[in-house]
């Protein structure tokens, strides 16, 4: 196997980076035909084994798998490359698009759009929901863990990221109790 | 000063975020009305923009947001920051892949995840519905989407150019 240069890994990556649409729903397959079928740099269980990983690791799943294998082939360096590559033409997209957005606004079908996606949006929120929901084992610790946050979320007010590290030393202390039993 | 304020709250959203791109939102929702950097309304453009723009949608949004609260300078700032917990996470559990996902305080916290992150996105579609409620079209349109989803999940990207497409015709017929 051909080692990898970095500039070669950094370009690579943006290129999965601009064909990007639609975040980590698609990235696999992308990866795959780049990685795996054209380039033969890495085995396609490893590819899937790093998906699962992303995915329970926090931040953003698509960011997290580039990173993986970065990794994989040229180590910190080659996480950094991949890292940077991916968001490199997503960025300058987004730059672009924010300083034409604001003259856009007010415009009557401009406006029409946002209002169907702001619509879409809830509907995305809420299918995220449903797949996390999915792709957990649902006992009584997690409907316990899910509940009470959501009271306190909505009826106390608590900001998210105390919910997050309030539930979750309960939750670890929860499974340590109950894994002693 | 903002400067080190956005670095903070994108590394906590980098570090807590969980679930891909569109958990980054709850963070964001709390962000406009602690700071006020941007409105619930601009937060919602920037949604829709960031979806249908190439790359990874919870990088792209956070792009949009450091833009809005500080210009280019605070857009690096804000998508580096939200990376860099991952990367740092990445380098320590590619080096112990095995002992990692068998470690019982990793699983364990893994395992409270899920259900608040559930949570946490429940409450922001909460958030997000409320105004709605009284927008008869808008409900539809909610009803129509999910029912689309029911038998098979689809690219963000589909639900989002129907909606498109819904509203700019709906805009027309007014």
């Amino acid at each position: 196997m051909n080692k990898l240069s970095l500039l070669k890994l950094y370009l690579i990556f943006v290129k999965v980076g601009a064909i990007l649409l639609g975040g980590g729903y698609v990235i696999l397959p992308i990866l795959t035909d780049e990685f795996v079928d054209r380039r033969k740099l890495v085995e396609r269980d490893i590819l899937v084994d790093y998906y699962a990983l992303s995915q329970s690791l926090p931040g953003i799943v698509a960011a997290n798998i580039s990173m993986f294998l970065g990794y994989k082939l040229r180590g910190k360096f080659g996480a950094l490359a991949a890292m940077l590559g991916v968001i490199t033409v997503p960025f300058f997209c987004i730059t672009i698009l924010a300083s034409l957005l604001a003259k856009l606004v007010g415009n009557t079908y401009v406006n029409g759009i946002f209002w169907g996606v702001g619509i879409a949006v809830i509907a995305l929120i809420m299918l995220t929901v449903r797949e996390i929901w999915q792709n957990s084992r649902r006992n009584g610790f997690f409907y316990l863990i899910f509940l009470s946050s959501l009271t306190a979320l909505l009826i106390f007010r608590l900001p998210p990221i105390e919910t997050i590290i309030l539930f979750t030393c309960v939750g670890v202390l929860l499974q340590k109790l109950g894994g002693k039993k | 000063m903002i400067y080190l304020r956005l670095i903070w709250e994108f590394f906590k959203i980098g570090l807590f975020s969980f679930g891909g791109g569109y958990a980054t939102i709850p963070f964001l929702y709390h962000i406009s009305g602690e700071y006020g950097w941007y409105s619930i309304e601009e937060l919602k453009h920037m949604i829709a923009v960031a979806s249908v723009t190439p790359g990874p949608v919870g990088i792209n949004v956070a792009t949009y947001a450091g833009i809005q609260t500080a210009g280019i300078f605070g857009a690096v700032l804000a998508t580096v920051s939200e990376m860099l917990p991952s990367l740092v996470l990445v380098i320590i559990v590619s080096k112990l892949l095995r002992k990692f996902s068998e470690n019982f305080y990793v699983r364990a916290i893994i395992a409270s995840l899920k259900p608040i992150s559930c949570a946490l996105l429940t409450a922001v579609a909460v958030g997000l519905l409320k105004p709605s409620l009284g927008d008869i079209k808008g409900l539809i349109l909610l009803g129509i989407l999910l029912l689309l989803s029911w038998k098979s999940k689809k690219s963000p990207l589909f639900y989002m150019l129907i909606s498109a497409i819904a509203g700019c015709i709906l805009a027309v017929l007014h």
